[in-house]
């Protein structure tokens, strides 16, 4: 068995790699933006004494008179409309608790999910007492937000086929700043592997399913044995998402797909190294730039 | 905050490892982790670590009134607290459940086993007793509060000291730590809790449950005992039906387990007690290893500068002034001038110009420094005045080959031959001049 072994070395700051050349206005909560009073105010910020004070810490952004403060390191806070991936924690009555990495445990009514066979069904007792023959504590599934609580807790639905248990995959934990918003969140990647990027960070990486089941909506949980080339594309694509998100690089299909093209030289356990992670996401992103520009 | 919640194929991993004899950190099934224990500069403060579980204990003593019912014993008082940053689930409000099973799993097995006399704390009956507490920790949960916490109440305990007193009639006397030394409590003996993990129902079962571990475990069998084969308490959690030979066989484990332990226990004390009374540096600030990464760090090297001083004046003292013979110019032709004749030249034939430098290594210094002396008459001091200083070379009897000026000084030194030869017969010269300075 081969062994490799690292002595720890200071980490770079991003900013050498990147070459910036214009630094990001960074602030700490309680740090003032400005004091001039033309602007309005929008998320991560707060008015204090005649100035602009940001809440969180992160860097301020500026769009015409609208200043806030996108920060860093977050926990997710649910809009209506995005798409999440969760974890089941507890089944209760009438509804499961899903933890979706935000302040409050998300929550999944049974009045929201998809029952199988047919759908505007008034849910019965029955239901009631099968729910976790449908879901237990533990299991991943894929949802919309229906709602948004006024202390913050997000309100989950699975109205649709394309959500509902999630079967065998990597789920991988990212920051949800790093997920940017598009239109559709469920890409099938031209390597051989799916992703669903979730808005709250987590991401599930799984193989395409040949066809697509219509009847069962998600449900039944997929068990057949992956092949050995799709589990090593399914590795490597994880690893990728690794590597980007340690490089605070934003997240979404077509930069997945040119980091994992960019690694493909590479062995897969070589892609979580620093010095290969580094060269990997500066090829992406050129490519990204030379794309746009 | 709440606990994130193991993943399903964390569980199943845990659990096929289990059934395949198979740990997360490669001990065996009745394996114990490393059990280290360091004492504080005060007695009766303890820190046991449990593999990554810490747990601080202290012991206090105070003289209060006793019990109505129990006048003539002292009072003993455990207290184990979670702290906030054991784990990120402990919080000021959330941990009652587990803080009351460990609490009462602690008291059952130290006050109910009677391992600490009682009534020796009595101090006049029913007037004074002394009250002993012990306030448990934990720092850091890593799996298996409940042992690590028992072990640290035991030695706590035991590393304890007490002020002495003395009654004499009515008169009762406190002594201060300064006038007579401190009495240790009387303790028949120590009861070690035992943990042991059940899965599948009872089918698999660990020793010392490691945090990972505990969380997908079934149930929880919890056997205190002394190392004379007494079971002091012993608690099943968790719902789990056991079988009477599983039990035995679980206790005759708890045996041997406790015996090595408080062998540990015994030594660790006896090195402590052996530290304090030879007066070298006891306390956690000794005890608790330096946990620093020291990759691309030089390690200093300690250096005596004491006699720098003195040695720096010795050799000023000695050396002689610097001569002050400046060599004149030489001029060769309107705007070229030589002063000194420079080093001599290296490049050329390597060979020979290396074996030349071993002779002119020390003489190329001395020529440097103080320049070609064109008056013969002046030399030969300098000769003298060039061995006394040890600046630049070590032996004294270094050749110091000077040039003589009335010899070409245009010298090409490219035909190095040529040049060992002008040395060979310079040499002459230079003995000739050291022979007169014997003779001065």
């Amino acid at each position: 068995m081969a062994l490799e072994m690292r002595l720890p070395v200071a980490r770079k700051p991003l900013s050498e790699s990147l070459g910036r050349e214009s630094k990001k206005h960074l602030v700490v909560p309680g740090d003032t933006i400005t004091t001039d009073t033309g602007f309005m105010r929008g998320h991560g910020t707060y008015m204090g004494e005649e100035k602009l004070i940001a809440s969180v810490a992160g860097s301020v952004e500026r769009v015409n008179k609208l200043i806030c403060v996108k920060a860093l390191k977050t926990r997710y806070n649910g809009e209506v409309g995005d798409i999440v991936v969760g974890r089941i924690t507890e089944v209760q009555q009438k509804r499961w608790k899903v933890e979706t990495n935000s302040r409050l445990d998300s929550v999944l009514l049974l009045s929201s999910m998809n029952l199988p066979g047919g759908e505007l069904r008034r849910r019965s007792a029955e239901d009631e007492l099968a729910m976790r023959g449908f879901l237990q504590e533990g299991d991943l599934i894929s949802a919309e937000v229906q709602a948004v609580f006024s202390d913050g807790a997000v309100s989950l639905h699975t109205r649709s086929l394309k959500y509902g248990k999630l079967g065998q995959g990597v789920l991988v934990q990212v920051s949800p700043s790093l997920v940017k918003r598009q239109k559709t969140h469920f890409h099938d990647l031209p390597c051989g592997a799916s992703v669903i990027l979730g808005n709250n960070g987590f991401i599930w990486v799984y193989p395409t399913p040949e066809h697509k089941e219509d009847d069962a909506g998600g449900f039944i949980a997929n068990l057949e044995p992956v092949s050995l080339a799709d589990r090593e594309v399914i590795s490597r694509l994880r690893n990728c998402i690794v590597s980007l998100a340690t490089q605070r690089m934003m997240l979404y299909d077509t930069s997945i797909l040119y980091c994992y093209e960019a690694s493909l030289p590479h062995q897969i356990k070589d892609i979580l190294k620093p010095e290969i992670m580094e060269e990997i996401v500066m090829e992406t992103r050129q490519r990204l730039l030379e794309q746009e520009g | 905050m709440k606990e994130t919640p193991m993943s399903n194929c964390e569980r199943r991993f845990l659990l096929r490892a289990i059934e395949e004899k198979k740990r997360l950190d490669g001990r065996q099934t009745y394996d114990y982790r490393n059990i280290k224990i360091s004492f504080g500069t005060d007695y009766g403060c303890c820190i046991v670590e449990l593999g990554k579980t810490r747990v601080l204990g202290q012991v206090s003593c105070e003289l209060v009134s006793p019990k109505l019912n129990r006048a003539t014993e002292g009072i003993l008082f455990f207290n184990l607290e979670l702290s906030q940053m054991a784990a990120p689930a402990f919080e000021p409000g959330r941990q009652s459940d587990l803080l009351v099973k460990l609490n009462r799993l602690l008291e059952r097995c130290l006050r109910n086993s009677k391992c600490i006399d009682t009534e020796s704390l009595c101090v006049v009956a029913g007037e004074k007793v002394w009250q002993i507490r012990v306030d448990l920790h934990l720092l850091n949960h890593d799996g298996n509060i409940i042992d690590a916490a028992s072990i640290a109440a035991i030695v706590a305990l035991c590393h304890f000291r007490r002020p002495d007193v003395s009654v004499q009639g009515d008169e009762v006397t406190l002594y201060t730590l300064e006038e007579r030394d401190p009495v240790p409590l009387s303790i028949h003996h120590m009861p070690i809790c035992v943990s042991f993990a059940f899965f599948q129902q009872g089918t698999y079962l660990l020793v010392d449950p490691s945090e990972r571990e505990e969380r997908v475990m079934d149930g929880l069998l919890v056997i205190a005992m002394n190392k004379h084969r007494e079971i002091c308490t012993i608690q099943s959690s968790g719902g789990i039906m056991l079988l009477k030979d599983q039990v035995l066989r679980c206790s005759k484990i708890a045996g041997v387990k406790v015996v090595e332990i408080t062998e540990l226990i015994q030594k660790a004390l006896e090195n402590d007690q052996k530290v304090r009374k030879e007066g070298g540096k006891f306390g956690f600030a000794e005890s608790m290893a330096n946990q620093r990464i020291t990759a691309f760090k030089m390690e200093k090297a300690p250096i005596d500068t004491s006699d720098v001083e003195e040695k720096a004046e010795e050799i000023i003292s000695e050396a002689e002034p610097p001569s002050e013979v400046v060599s004149k110019p030489v001029l060769w032709t309107p705007g070229t001038a030589q002063i000194g004749e420079g080093i001599e030249n290296s490049w050329g034939h390597l060979e020979d110009s290396e074996k030349e430098d071993e002779d002119e290594g020390g003489s190329d210094e001395a020529v440097i420094l103080d320049g070609v002396k064109m008056d013969p008459g002046v030399e030969v001091s300098n000769i003298g005045s060039q061995d006394a200083p040890i600046v630049l070379s070590d032996s004294e009897e270094e050749e110091m080959i000077i040039l003589e000026p009335d010899k070409n000084p245009k010298k090409i030194r490219t035909q190095t031959v040529s040049a060992a030869q002008v040395r060979a017969a310079s040499k002459k010269p230079v003995k000739r001049r050291r022979k007169k300075r014997a003779a001065n």
